[in-house]
């Protein structure tokens, strides 16, 4: 199997999709992968995609086309959030445009990011979308909340909380706007705001 | 209940006697057949999920932990089935069903007739979120106990009662807007 | 939690209680079908349940060659070693390349309270979605409580319980992610780094 692999050529595949795919979709998956690679798109989450599908027991046709419309969104994310977007951000991105956020709406939660990482903020407002707030809300809302500065750590608490309102009854968009807007009044009055 | 106990049978299939899986298939194609229907709206698309589960039940057939609860364990693959196929409609007809507007202009009668209110109450379950659906059909139509919907789902028993009253409440809605209009 | 109105509700449950009937044919393509697999045998033994390509596994010990794989390649120069790195991702590979920087883990725990559950798995991008991967298999702690304590990389990744090897399952504390590349329910979780 080393030997194999060896012999084939520069940036050419993964064992791991050698193993689980047939061959026309390892191939189709490959040539995705390697597009990514010229682009300078992370390449590890397509690879992730593909062995996703795998695991799901779907069909080859219905990997390659996750694994593209996957290459297609890191593409745009990446474009939107620039080149200094790490992986993790443009997975994020990614993953929050299968819920319907689209490049606008990246675009200005990239502005009122400024320096700070974009993940959690991502990662939350997917959350709220898959729980059916909708999209205009959600995407104030963590515009919002990033613009403000909440950090990492408070937004994975609130996220909890609206997770837990949801589960006790709540209207979703009703708990994640009244929790949203309990975190920014309690960091308006924080002594330790940074000055805007 | 001929062929014996879904056991029974589990065991003939695993010793090689493929066509005894014909009597699981028997058993449980209509019923499932129904489900299947009602989660994803019509007729090739659940026989191809419902088709799908069993190929995939017989294949894992050994995994069955238990074969005294097939038909779950069963059930189990044909949801998973379910929304795989659903997803991948899920784009497609996502503009579609969000429009409510859409639903209640295409009511053109008042439903008296039984076609015409099936039709609603079809179009009425799309527009509910997928996991409400599911609840709402195996409470109510499959008429499991919650219990048992939170063994095969793997989610719990008071969010799935959440779901299911969240699903009523937009169905009387929907289907009284239709009956009003 | 009462359903408030039942009456109407009733009327559409009865409504969908019909009998939906298969088309003509369905159970002859489903055995067809079903005809064309493998036969079941009993008492499979361990090795030809392990040679036998029917699931598509890695198992433990294919990981090493993997790990192997990669260094060959990198050697060529034909890999970014960094995503060599990602490629191999899993304790035994990430022992392998002490030298070059490797991505750093930590360890994070995942509950899941499944009382009828004989088997819970963690999935997810950080072990290639493998059910079977031996570091990630939880264990039943009493009271239908399931854990596993795993070592993850920093950064966002998704994931999902498996049990019985049949059903995936979110974790319900955890944000959700989007499920409509499979159908199957995700979740995410982002580890930060060590301050």
């Amino acid at each position: 199997m080393v030997v194999g692999l060896a012999a084939r050529e520069a940036g050419a595949q993964d064992p791991r999709l050698v193993s689980r795919l047939d061959k026309p979709t390892e191939a189709a998956v490959t040539a995705i992968v390697d597009s990514a690679r010229a682009a300078k798109l992370p390449t590890a989450p397509l690879v992730d995609k593909a062995l996703e599908g795998a695991a799901a027991g779907s069909d080859g046709p219905r990997i390659v086309g996750a694994v593209r419309n996957l290459a297609a969104r890191m593409a745009t994310a990446k474009h939107v959030l620039g080149s200094r977007a790490t992986a993790d951000e443009i997975k994020a991105a990614a993953g929050s445009m299968d819920f319907g956020v689209t490049a606008r709406d990246l675009a200005r939660l990239h502005t009122a990011a400024g320096t700070r990482s974009l993940t959690m903020p991502l990662a939350v407002l997917t959350d709220l979308l898959g729980r059916g707030v909708a999209l205009a809300t959600a995407t104030n809302l963590v515009d919002q909340l990033t613009r403000a500065g909440i950090k990492d750590s408070e937004l994975s608490l609130f996220q909890r909380d609206v997770r837990v309102d949801i589960e006790h009854g709540a209207d979703p968009a009703v708990a994640a706007t009244t929790r949203g807007h309990g975190l920014l009044l309690k960091h308006s009055r924080s002594p330790a705001r940074p000055a805007e | 209940m001929s062929g014996g106990s879904d056991a029974a049978i589990v065991a003939r299939v695993l010793d090689g006697d493929v066509e005894a899986f014909a009597l699981l298939v028997a058993r449980y194609r209509d019923r499932y057949a129904r489900y299947a229907y009602h989660m994803l709206g019509n007729r090739e698309d659940a026989e191809e999920a419902l088709q799908d589960a069993f190929t995939r039940a017989y294949r894992s057939l050994a995994r069955c932990e238990d074969p005294e609860r097939f038909a779950a364990w069963l059930f189990r693959i044909l949801i998973n089935r379910c929304r795989t196929a659903g997803a991948r409609r899920g784009r497609r007809a996502r503009t579609f069903v969000a429009d409510e507007v859409a639903v209640l202009e295409a009511a053109e009668d008042h439903p008296a007739d039984r076609a015409a209110w099936r039709e609603e109450i079809g179009r009425a379950l799309a527009q509910l979120r997928v996991e409400q659906r599911e609840a709402f059909l195996m409470k109510y139509v499959e008429e499991l106990g919650y219990d048992e919907m939170s063994r095969v789902t793997g989610v719990g028993v008071s969010a799935l009662k959440m779901r299911v009253m969240r699903a009523c409440e937009r169905l009387r809605g929907l289907l009284t807007e239709v009956q009003n209009a | 939690m009462r359903d408030g109105d039942n009456e109407s509700i009733e009327q559409v449950a009865d409504e969908l209680r019909g009998t939906v009937p298969v088309s003509a044919g369905f159970d002859a393509r489903v055995m067809r079908a079903v005809r064309a697999m493998p036969r079941h045998v009993r008492r499979v033994s361990f090795w030809s349940r392990l040679t036998t390509p029917r699931t598509l596994v890695v198992t433990p010990w294919s990981w090493g060659l993997v790990a192997a794989s990669v260094l060959v390649l990198a050697g060529l120069g034909v890999v970014q070693l960094s995503e060599a790195l990602h490629a191999a991702a899993g304790p035994a590979a990430t022992a392998l390349f002490s030298k070059a920087s490797k991505p750093a883990t930590q360890r994070v725990q995942f509950v899941l309270v499944a009382p009828d559950a004989k088997k819970v798995a963690v999935v997810g991008d950080f072990n290639g979605w493998d059910a079977s991967h031996a570091a990630y298999q939880a264990k039943h702690r009493g009271g239908g409580v399931w854990s596993v304590t795993a070592p993850i990389p920093v950064g966002h990744h998704r994931y999902s319980f498996v049990v019985d090897d049949s059903l995936w399952v979110a974790d319900p504390t955890a944000p959700r992610a989007p499920d409509n590349d499979f159908g199957l329910p995700n979740s995410a979780i982002v580890v930060e780094a060590d301050k």
